[in-house]
């Protein structure tokens, strides 16, 4: 009796199955996201360019309001107006949000006509980033200032922290090695660092906050602990906000932000380091034939001037 | 020994009480900072210029829900009266364990399967649309229809679980009764056994709004989340729960509280609709 409903169950996993490879199967053959559209893409790519019709309407894809990403993107690109003392964001309403870097690459991937941006550390092979302006966007290019789109990757402790195992681990990141572990993650490192002198402590710290950090902060505990494994290191991805909250009450003695501070908490006793820069790439999907924009022509696209591609494209 | 029975049943009152306080104590004052009728009938929804106005959260909520209705109601009362009515014992099991599994998927899950199989699906069908000139605007397949399909998908097992049940409750006499005088099945199931089981039903359709209107991760990413006034089918919208979980996560301060306060409006819908089901329960109990 049991062994029968098992079975049944067990039938209907594999039906469910089936039909699921059936289903992308299927989609594969839209050209939407999945492993095999990539190889299919490639073995057909001049057809597939040739397919790409700039007539149709751009997909807009964008982060959500208070996202780091989304504060740097819009600033940098001047999408953000100034109205006397306020700022006002221009991103156009029919943008669609989200509040995650992998469903806006999974998005923008799946769709020829969509555009987004992400952090450049988290760029992979799935979708093409844009030339701005005439430059790649590269590490190398975000350090020589000829790619414009970066922002700060910032941590923060408190004015007057007693922990000494935590501000030996922040020296070590402000340090030579702990920026070489940052550029070799992608990220741009900061300029005239010394060699790290360690004092040797021993304790434990918690590190927490902004998940677009969190990657390459485990770079560089792993790093850290290799030079003096006395030292216990927590570290938890949540936000820049309960990172700066935690910090706040007690709870971090690091926290991690991908935005600049806000004045209500530098004036709660936090003080910001910047650690990194992170550039952000504007991605596109890989059929799309566009390969580069000037930061007017993203403009227009995010604040809804432009709505199909051939208004922004000759 | 009754002493730990009744702790046990004080814990989910006291849960709920706990969420009580702690919604209407961060929620009301911000309410109260933005304006109430400012807040819920507010069109504009700009968190960095300190403009907080919920509608188009709460028409979207609405839209979506009413959408997941459409889409699983008629579905779910059909198979109900097929598992109960009709269906062979041989494929009765099966079934069975096929909706039960359905209730079990994670909603990510759900909401992976939207985005990478019903988002082009939907995309591709505005463009066709598109070029046969019947809309203006093809949307990029995050729209109110994805987003209304998938949860109809996700609200079947609540409403076939309750259905089935109620109709099996219907004693057999009214179904012998009604085919002794001369009705066909479908008519008598559809005359005589569902308006038996109405209250049961009805039980099921508002279980699964409940459930619709509550669901998050699946909506999140097949909707769009654009925080305007619905523009159409084919067009994204941001539900309430999308706007809680989309920006808790970078909001400060009165954002914060403005968050919660949408928290306040959902919590607000979900009474209603319970309190309508105590109702109409009442309702039919008396007669």
């Amino acid at each position: 009796m049991r062994m029968k409903k098992f079975i049944a169950v067990l039938s209907m996993v594999s039906m469910f199955t089936i039909a699921a490879t059936g289903c992308t199967g299927n989609a594969s053959e839209d050209k939407s996201a999945d492993a095999t559209a990539d190889t299919k893409a490639e073995q057909t790519e001049e057809n597939v360019s040739s397919d790409w019709d700039s007539s149709n309407d751009i997909t807009i894809v964008s982060r959500e309001d208070g996202s780091g990403t989304r504060g740097a993107f819009i600033e940098l690109f001047g999408i953000e107006e100034k109205n006397g003392d306020e700022k006002i964001d221009m991103t156009t309403q029919e943008a669609q949000i989200t509040n995650s870097t992998s469903v806006m690459m999974t998005t923008v991937a799946g769709d020829e006509y969509a555009i987004g941006y992400i952090s450049l550390g988290s760029l992979d092979d799935s979708v093409k980033a844009l030339k701005i302006d005439g430059a790649k966007a590269t590490a190398e290019n975000v350090k020589s200032g000829d790619y414009k789109v970066s922002r700060p990757f910032n941590i923060a402790t408190k004015e007057e922290m007693d922990n000494e195992a935590a501000q030996d681990f922040v020296n070590f990141i402000m340090s030579e090695e702990g920026q070489k572990v940052i550029e070799d993650n992608h990220y741009i490192a900061v300029d005239d660092v010394k060699p790290f002198e360690g004092t040797n402590p021993s304790g434990k710290v918690v590190v927490g906050g902004s998940s677009s950090i969190s990657p390459v902060m485990e770079k560089l505990i792993e790093a850290y602990k290799a030079i003096n494994p006395k030292v216990e290191i927590e570290l938890q991805a949540t936000d820049s906000t309960t990172g700066m909250t935690s910090t706040i009450d007690g709870s971090y003695d690091i926290g991690m932000a991908s935005r600049e501070l806000k004045d209500t908490e530098l004036s709660e006793g936090l003080k910001a380091t910047v650690i990194a820069t992170d550039g952000i790439a504007v991605i596109v999907n890989k059929n799309s034939t566009v390969d580069e924009l000037s930061s007017e022509q993203i403009k227009s696209i995010y604040t809804g001037e432009a709505l199909a591609w051939d208004e922004v494209i000759e | 020994m009754q002493g730990v029975f009744f702790i046990a049943a004080c814990a989910s009152v006291l849960a709920v009480a706990l969420i009580c306080i702690f919604l209407f104590a961060n929620g009301i004052p911000a309410m109260k900072e933005i304006g109430f009728v400012k807040f819920l009938s507010g069109e504009m929804w700009r968190p960095n210029n300190d403009i907080y106005g919920i509608l188009p959260m709460i028409v979207g909520s609405i839209y979506v829900t009413a959408g997941a209705i459409i889409v699983g109601v008629p579905v779910g009362i059909l198979t109900s009266v097929f598992m109960a009515m009709y269906c062979p014992k041989k494929i009765y099991r099966p079934l069975k364990g096929a909706t039960e599994l359905l209730a079990g998927i994670p909603s990510v899950v759900y909401g992976f399967f939207g985005l990478v199989v019903l988002v082009p699906w939907i995309r591709e069908l505005g463009r066709a649309l598109k070029a046969m000139g019947w809309v203006r605007s093809s949307g990029n397949g995050n729209s109110i229809l994805t987003a209304s399909l998938l949860l109809g998908m996700m609200i079947l097992p609540t409403i076939i679980g309750v259905t089935e049940s109620a109709i099996r409750s219907v004693p057999s006499s009214y179904y012998e009764g009604a085919l002794a005088l001369g009705a066909t099945r479908e008519r008598s199931i559809f005359r005589v056994i569902i308006p038996a089981a109405k209250s049961g039903v009805i039980a099921g359709i508002v279980l699964g709004i409940g459930r619709a209107i509550g669901e998050t991760m699946a909506v999140i990413m097949v909707a769009g989340n654009q925080a305007r006034m619905p523009a159409g089918l084919l067009k994204g919208v941001r539900t309430l729960t999308a706007n809680i979980v989309i920006e808790m996560g970078y909001a400060a301060e009165l954002h914060r509280e403005a968050l919660i306060a949408t928290g306040v409006v959902l919590f607000v819908f979900i009474l209603v609709i319970n309190f309508c089901v105590a109702l109409l329960n009442g309702r039919t109990n008396r007669e």
